[in-house]
């Protein structure tokens, strides 16, 4: 399989959109980051503190890697690894019982437990950045392309956002509405 | 321009502002279940009220040790309940901060922490911390009964065992805030500063 640059420059750009953000979050609020990968209950305690960060960094380096087409292959599949790898610790303590868990995905103000969403998201989005690790052909770019990216990536960004908060949010309440009922 | 050219520029910027819809919609409806949600989920959703006596309950805890939480105290202090839990990670970055606290608030204020689940997490929740300075209590109704839902949450006891302040707490100032909401007699600091003074009477 071949990818078309349009299609791989959108992708680079949305998976840009979505890993930039969650480095800066982690590293702008460290010691947070660090109490809720700890919370995971994944990995050995005493490791906790210098593994976690590597995590923002080993984000943001797959995302300059995304850009660089020598190291192309490695950052998606680097990427896909590291999505599937939270998907198996909201697994793991979601089978364990641990509904209440803070899933650290929103931010430091906002909390938001596991839940079994997620860890199909993040399966998704570990597949959808392979294509990344394929060559893409040697199509020129003309301006019409790049309209297509600018549309294309505002739609996803919307459309992210849009199913975030209906997932995270606007479904849990509307299931407790039910239940009250 | 070919016509197909055209037609796809259309259709992406349909796209784009139909997304935008769909994103408008979906915050309306989560406005809607918030409107909504305390009729379905009946009497329980209020809370305490700041100004309102608080319920006297006799609690134990982990250590053993019989607490009291409520009621009225004959040495003139005050009492915060910070709610915390093992799974919250900004429970843990703010303890630091709760013990600080706990020494420059002494003159008037004694703390205690409460919690809610497994009592071996707790246990190992506080000596991982080294807790033991504070009276530490699991107990659900005492969570219900100030309507905890988010962590880390604080409330403030006078010494009448009268709720003067309450509010979710993410930083030191935060918990200064309530402090100083405590000090000033409001329910919190958006009240002071709306203007909008608390009913300090009972």
């Amino acid at each position: 399989m071949v990818v078309d640059p349009t299609v791989g420059l959108v992708l680079i750009l949305a998976y840009a959109a979505l890993l930039l953000p969650a480095a800066w979050h982690k590293v702008r609020d460290l010691p947070v980051f660090v109490a809720t990968l700890d919370a995971y209950r994944v990995l050995p305690r005493a490791l906790v503190p210098a593994l976690a960060p590597l995590v923002p960094v080993i984000e943001a380096a797959v995302v300059v890697g995304l850009f660089v087409p020598a190291y192309r292959a490695l950052a998606a599949d680097t990427a896909a690894a590291l999505l599937l790898l939270y998907a198996l610790a909201m697994a793991i303590n979601l089978v364990r019982g641990r509904v209440d868990l803070d899933c650290g995905c929103t931010g430091p103000l906002e909390r938001r437990p596991v839940a079994a969403w997620m860890v199909y998201r993040n399966a998704l989005l570990a597949g959808l950045v392979l294509p990344l690790s394929r060559p893409w052909n040697g199509r020129a770019l003309d301006g019409n392309d790049f309209f297509t990216v600018a549309a294309a990536l505002a739609t996803i960004v919307i459309l992210w956002l849009a199913i975030d908060r209906l997932l995270g949010d606007v479904a849990p309440r509307g299931a407790l509405l039910k239940a009250s009922r | 321009m070919n016509p197909l050219v055209v037609s796809n520029l259309l259709l992406w910027l349909l796209v784009v502002v139909l997304a935008v819809v769909v994103l408008a919609l979906v915050r309306q409806v989560g406005v809607l279940h918030e409107r909504i949600t305390p009729v379905g989920a009946l009497m329980l959703a209020k809370g305490l009220k700041v100004g309102e006596l608080a319920p006297t309950l006799p609690l134990e805890a982990l250590s053993g040790a019989a607490v009291t939480v409520g009621g009225a105290r004959a040495d003139g202090r005050s009492l915060l309940i910070l709610f915390v839990s093992p799974t919250c990670p900004v429970c843990k970055v703010l303890l630091p901060v709760l013990k600080s606290s706990r020494k420059s608030e002494s003159d008037w204020l004694d703390m205690m922490l409460a919690s809610d689940g497994d009592l071996a997490d707790q246990r190992a929740f506080v000596a991982e911390h080294g807790l033991d300075v504070f009276p530490y209590v699991v107990s659900t109704p005492l969570g219900l009964s100030y309507q905890v839902s988010r962590l880390p949450y604080a409330v403030i006891l006078d010494s009448e065992g009268i709720l003067r302040a309450r509010g979710l707490i993410n930083s030191r100032e935060h918990l200064e805030s309530l402090f100083e909401a405590k000090r000033l007699g409001v329910a919190s600091m958006q009240d002071f500063l709306e203007g909008r003074h608390a009913s300090t009477s009972a």
